[in-house]
C-alpha cells in the first residue's frame, strides 16, 4: 500500500518530468523503440509486414494476458492462475468445436462458452481472494492448479486440432490486411473504452489503500472481484488468440505465460503494490518480451543459450526502465 | 428533536473498553465539539457514527428514527460524512478524483469526466486563494504538501453533501488563513442547518467555532457545556476529572543529583518537527508529552537515525552524533525501543535467544558466536526484566506482548547504552509488565543512564518523568518540572494554541 504520509517529492516544472509522471510507460516505450531498431538492424526483414504480422500473431495472447493481469494488479492483487485460465479456455473451445463440428456458428458458440469459462474462473478467484480474504498469491496459485486439473480432465493430452476455419481466419487476411491487425485495432479500442470506466478508476483507488477506500465508502470486495472477473475475460480472449496461433488444444499451453504476464506489467511501469499503472504499459511490456525473444533468435544465439540470454535481456530491460524513469522524474 | 442521537453506544477491543454506553445529542445547525485526551474515545465515537467501526451495543437515531449503519457506504447513504484524522485519500489519484471518489459521477459504466471536474471545482473553489501553489484539480495527491492533503480530505467530506459532518482533527496541518476559510465554510454549513461534530486539539479553535462541547474521558461521556457559558479551565478540569491526586507519584523534586548532560540536541528539524532543543542529564528521565503525533516519535526516530533529521546538531556524551542510520547511532551508544514491536522490534518466527542478541552482534562486530556464550549474556538481561519464558530456544511468538517487549528491551541491556529512547514502549502491554518495565527504567536511570520517554498515556509520564516537554505541532511548547507536573498543566499545554 502506498503511504500517503511519504514526504512529497520535489515538484518539477519541466515538461519532461511531467510527461514521465503522467505516462509511466514512457521508459518502456523507449526500450521498445530501441529493441525494434535492433531487430531491424540484425534482421531487416523482421520489420516487414510479414515479420510484424508474425510477431503480433504470436504475442497478441501475451499482450491480452498482460492486460488481464494489469486490472488485478491495479487493486494491489495478483493472479497466478491467469495462464491456467488460458489453458482451460483453450481446451474448452477446442473441445466444443470438435464436438459440434467446425462451422461458423459453432465457432461463435464455442467462443461464447470460452468467454463464460474465463469469466467464471475470474469470479472464482474473486471469491477466494476478495470475499474469503485469502492471500492473493497463494489462493490464485491454488486455483491455478485447480484450473489446470480441470483442463487436463477435459483433454488429457495435447493435440486435438482446432477446426481449419478457425485458425485459417486467425492467420489469414481480410481485404488484403492480415486478420490479426483487425484484432489488434479492436483490442486497442476496447482498452481505450475500459480506461474510461468507473471500475478502472475504482480498482486503482483500492490499490492505493484498501482501508482508505473502504472508509471512503467504496465497495472494496465487489471492486476487487470486478478486477478478477475482468482478468478472467481477458485471459479467455488471450486463449482465443493462442488457439488461433497454435491451431490445437493443449491443457498446459498457458502455464508458462503467467509469470511473463506479470513481468510485462512491471516492465510497463505499473506498480506491483497497486494504485499506479497503465494497460498501455502492459501491452508495451508484452511487446518488449516478444522483441527480446525474436532479437535473441536473430542475433544467432545458439539454441542452448537462448533461455539464458532471454533472461538476462529481460533483467536489463527492467533495470533500464527503472533507471530511465527515475532519472526523468528526479 | 435532535438531528443525531447516540443511545448507549459502546465498543470494546478485547478487554479495553474504548467507549462505554455513550449518550450524545447533536442538534441541527450546531458545531458540537468533542474533547478528551489521547485515547479517550473521540475517534472511536466518530468512526462508529461514520460506519467504519461497528459498535457492540447501543443505537443511533437520525432525526428521531433508528438507523442501521452497517458500513461507511451505509453512513454516506443516510447523510453522514467524515474527515478522517489519518486521511482516506488515494495517493496516486488526482485531487478531483479523490474529492468525488465515493460517489463517482458516471454515465452507465463510464466515469463522466466533465461532471467529475465540475463537481470537484465547486469544492476546490471554496478554498480559492488559500490552497497554495501547485494545487490544481489534476494534481496527484502524493505530490501535495500535508496541509494541501488535509484540504482535499475536507473537500471530500464536504462533497458528501451530508447532513451530519464529522471533522476529526481536520485543522492539525492547516495554516491560519486556511483555518479561517474552513471556519467560514463551517459557519455557512451551520446556517444551512447541518450538524457538525468537531474535534481539535487547539483550545482557541474550539472557542472560536464551537457551540457546545462534550468531554469524553476513558471512553465515558463526562458532560456537555455550552461554549458561551464555559472556560478553557473548566473544560480541562472536566477532562482531568478526579485523577489529579494520582498525578505526582514520582518524587516531587528530583532527589537524584543531576549528572552531566549525556544528550544535547540543538535546532533539530526534520519531517514532522522543527527547531527542537533539549538536554538529557545522566540519571534523568525526560518525558515527551502532548497529544498523539505532535512530533514526539518523529524526534526519537530522528535521533536514532531511522528517519535522519534535516538540520540541527546532536551531542552524545560531549561528542558529536550524526544520526544518519541506526547502525551508526547504535555503535555510539544510542538505544531505541518502539511501541510498535511487530514493525520495529521483534524478529518474528525466530527463537528468543536470537531476539536478544542482534544489538550485541552489531556493537561487538561479531561474526561467529557460540550459543552457550550468548546464552550466558542473554539470561541476566532477561532476568533483570523478570521476563517469563520457557526456554531461550522457543520462538518469540510464544510469548505475550509484554514479555516480547521485555525481550526487545533486554537486547539493549547487554552492552549498556548511554541514552535510551523509549517511543511509547508500553503500547498494548498488560499492567504487570508495564510496572516491571517502569521499575527497570527507573533503576537504569538511577545507574546513570539518560532516558527519553514518550508515552501516549499521560499517567505513565506523570508517574515516571522528572521533567516533561510538551509537544504541539512539531515543536516543544512548554516544559513542566517539579510540582508543575500535573495532569491539568499537561492537558493545558497540550491543548494550547500552536
Amino acid at each position: 500500500m502506498a503511504s500517503i504520509e511519504a514526504p512529497a517529492r520535489p515538484r518539477s516544472s519541466s515538461a519532461v518530468k511531467r510527461a514521465f509522471e503522467r505516462y509511466p510507460f514512457l521508459p518502456a516505450l523507449i526500450i521498445l523503440v530501441v529493441l525494434i531498431a535492433l531487430n531491424g538492424w540484425f534482421q531487416p526483414r523482421s520489420l516487414s509486414l510479414a515479420g510484424m504480422t508474425g510477431l503480433i500473431k504470436t504475442y497478441l495472447a501475451l499482450m491480452l494476458l498482460a492486460v488481464a493481469q494489469t486490472y488485478v494488479i491495479y487493486a494491489g492483487d495478483i493472479d497466478l492462475s491467469a495462464g491456467a485460465i488460458v489453458s482451460l479456455v483453450n481446451v474448452v473451445i477446442v473441445g466444443v468445436m470438435a464436438q459440434w463440428g467446425g462451422d461458423g456458428a459453432t465457432i461463435v458458440a464455442a467462443l461464447a462458452i470460452g468467454l463464460a469459462t474465463g469469466l467464471a474462473c475470474g469470479i472464482v478467484n474473486g471469491i477466494v481472494v476478495a470475499a474469503l480474504r485469502l492471500q492473493a498469491i497463494v489462493a490464485t496459485f491454488a486455483t491455478s492448479i485447480f484450473f489446470t486439473g480441470l483442463a487436463l480432465y477435459i483433454q488429457p493430452v495435447a493435440g486435438t486440432p482446432a477446426p481449419t476455419a478457425f485458425w485459417r481466419t486467425y492467420g489469414g487476411r481480410i481485404l488484403e490486411i492480415p486478420f490479426v491487425f483487425y484484432v489488434a485495432v479492436l483490442f486497442a479500442i476496447l482498452l481505450v473504452v475500459l480506461v474510461r470506466t468507473r471500475l478502472s478508476l475504482r480498482l486503482l483507488a483500492v490499490g492505493d489503500g484498501q482501508q482508505e477506500a473502504y472508509q471512503s465508502g467504496l465497495p472494496v470486495t465487489a471492486i476487487r472481484m470486478g478486477g478478477y472477473a475482468l482478468c478472467g475475460v481477458f485471459a479467455a480472449l488471450a486463449a482465443f488468440c493462442i488457439t488461433g496461433d497454435t491451431a490445437s488444444g493443449d491443457p498446459l499451453v498457458g502455464g508458462k505465460m503467467t509469470l511473463f504476464s506479470i513481468a510485462a506489467v512491471v516492465l510497463g511501469g505499473s506498480a506491483l503494490a497497486g494504485g499506479y499503472g497503465t494497460v498501455v504499459g502492459s501491452v508495451i511490456g508484452a511487446l518488449i518480451i516478444g522483441f527480446i525473444n525474436s532479437l535473441v533468435f536473430f542475433v544467432g544465439t545458439p539454441s542452448e543459450w537462448q533461455n539464458l540470454v532471454q533472461g538476462v535481456a529481460i533483467l536489463l530491460a527492467l533495470m533500464a526502465g527503472v533507471l530511465v524513469g527515475r532519472r526523468a522524474r528526479a | 428533536m435532535s438531528r443525531l442521537q447516540l443511545r448507549g453506544v459502546g465498543k470494546s477491543y478485547g478487554a479495553t473498553k474504548a467507549l462505554r454506553h455513550a449518550d450524545l445529542d447533536i442538534e441541527a445547525g450546531e458545531v458540537h465539539v468533542l474533547m478528551g485526551s489521547n485515547g479517550s474515545g473521540k475517534s472511536t465515537l466518530s468512526k462508529i457514527v461514520a460506519g467504519s467501526v461497528r459498535p457492540d451495543t447501543g443505537e443511533i437515531l437520525l432525526d428521531g428514527k433508528p438507523v442501521s449503519i452497517t458500513g461507511p457506504q451505509a453512513a454516506r447513504a443516510v447523510g453522514i460524512a467524515i474527515f478522517y484524522q489519518e486521511l482516506s485519500l488515494a495517493a496516486h489519484r488526482t485531487v478531483a478524483e479523490n474529492i468525488c471518489l465515493a460517489d463517482l459521477p458516471s454515465r452507465s459504466v463510464f466515469v463522466d469526466r466533465t461532471a467529475l471536474e465540475a463537481r470537484a471545482a465547486k469544492y476546490i473553489a471554496l478554498f480559492d486563494g488559500v490552497t497554495g501553489d501547485d494545487f490544481s484539480p489534476d494534481a496527484v495527491v502524493q505530490d501535495l504538501r500535508a496541509d494541501q492533503r488535509q484540504l482535499v480530505e475536507i473537500m471530500k467530506a464536504l462533497a458528501g453533501e451530508a447532513s451530519v459532518l464529522i471533522f476529526d482533527e481536520a485543522t492539525s496541518a492547516l495554516d491560519r488563513a486556511q483555518v479561517e476559510r474552513f471556519f467560514e465554510i463551517l459557519r455557512d454549513l451551520k446556517g444551512q442547518g447541518r450538524s457538525i461534530i468537531f474535534i481539535s486539539h487547539r483550545m482557541d479553535e474550539i472557542f472560536a467555532i464551537g457551540d457546545r462541547a462534550t468531554v469524553i474521558r476513558d471512553g465515558e461521556i463526562v458532560g456537555s457545556r455550552r461554549i458561551a457559558e464555559t472556560t478553557p479551565a473548566e473544560i480541562i478540569s472536566m477532562m482531568v476529572g478526579a485523577q489529579e491526586e494520582t498525578a505526582v507519584a514520582a518524587d516531587a523534586a528530583p532527589a537524584r543529583p543531576a549528572g552531566p548532560p549525556v544528550l544535547s540536541v540543538r535546532g533539530l528539524s526534520g519531517p514532522g518537527f522543527s527547531d527542537i532543543g533539549f538536554e538529557v542529564r545522566a540519571g534523568e528521565i525526560l518525558g515527551f508529552g502532548g497529544l498523539h503525533g505532535q512530533g514526539q516519535s518523529a524526534v526519537l526516530r530522528a535521533l536514532f537515525g531511522a528517519n535522519p533529521p534535516t538540520a540541527g546538531s546532536v551531542e552524545l556524551g560531549g561528542k558529536p552524533l550524526h544520526p544518519k542510520n541506526p547502525r551508526g547511532t547504535i555503535r555510539q551508544g544510542v538505544a531505541y525501543v518502539s511501541g510498535d514491536r511487530s514493525r520495529d522490534g521483534v524478529v518474528t518466527g525466530r527463537p528468543i535467544l536470537e531476539n536478544v542478541m542482534p544489538i550485541h552482534y552489531l556493537r561487538e562486530r561479531m561474526i561467529l558466536a557460540s550459543p552457550s556464550a550468548l546464552a550466558a549474556k542473554a539470561l541476566p538481561a532477561l532476568q533483570a526484566l523478570r521476563t517469563k519464558f520457557a526456554g531461550l530456544g522457543h520462538p518469540i511468538s510464544s510469548l505475550s506482548g509484554g514479555n516480547q517487549q521485555k525481550v526487545v528491551i533486554a537486547r539493549w541491556l547487554i552492552d549498556r547504552p548511554a541514552v535510551l529512547l523509549l517511543d511509547d514502549p508500553t503500547k498494548g502491554i498488560d499492567l504487570s509488565a508495564k510496572a516491571d518495565l517502569f521499575s527497570l527504567i527507573r533503576r537504569l536511570a538511577g545507574e546513570g543512564m539518560g532516558i527519553v520517554l514518550y508515552a501516549s498515556e499521560d499517567a505513565e509520564l506523570l508517574d515516571n518523568a522528572d521533567r516533561i516537554l510538551v509537544f504541539n505541532g512539531g515543536a516543544i511548547r512548554r516544559e513542566l518540572t517539579g510540582a508543575a507536573r500535573t495532569r491539568f498543566n499537561l492537558y493545558q499545554a497540550a491543548y494550547e494554541a500552536a
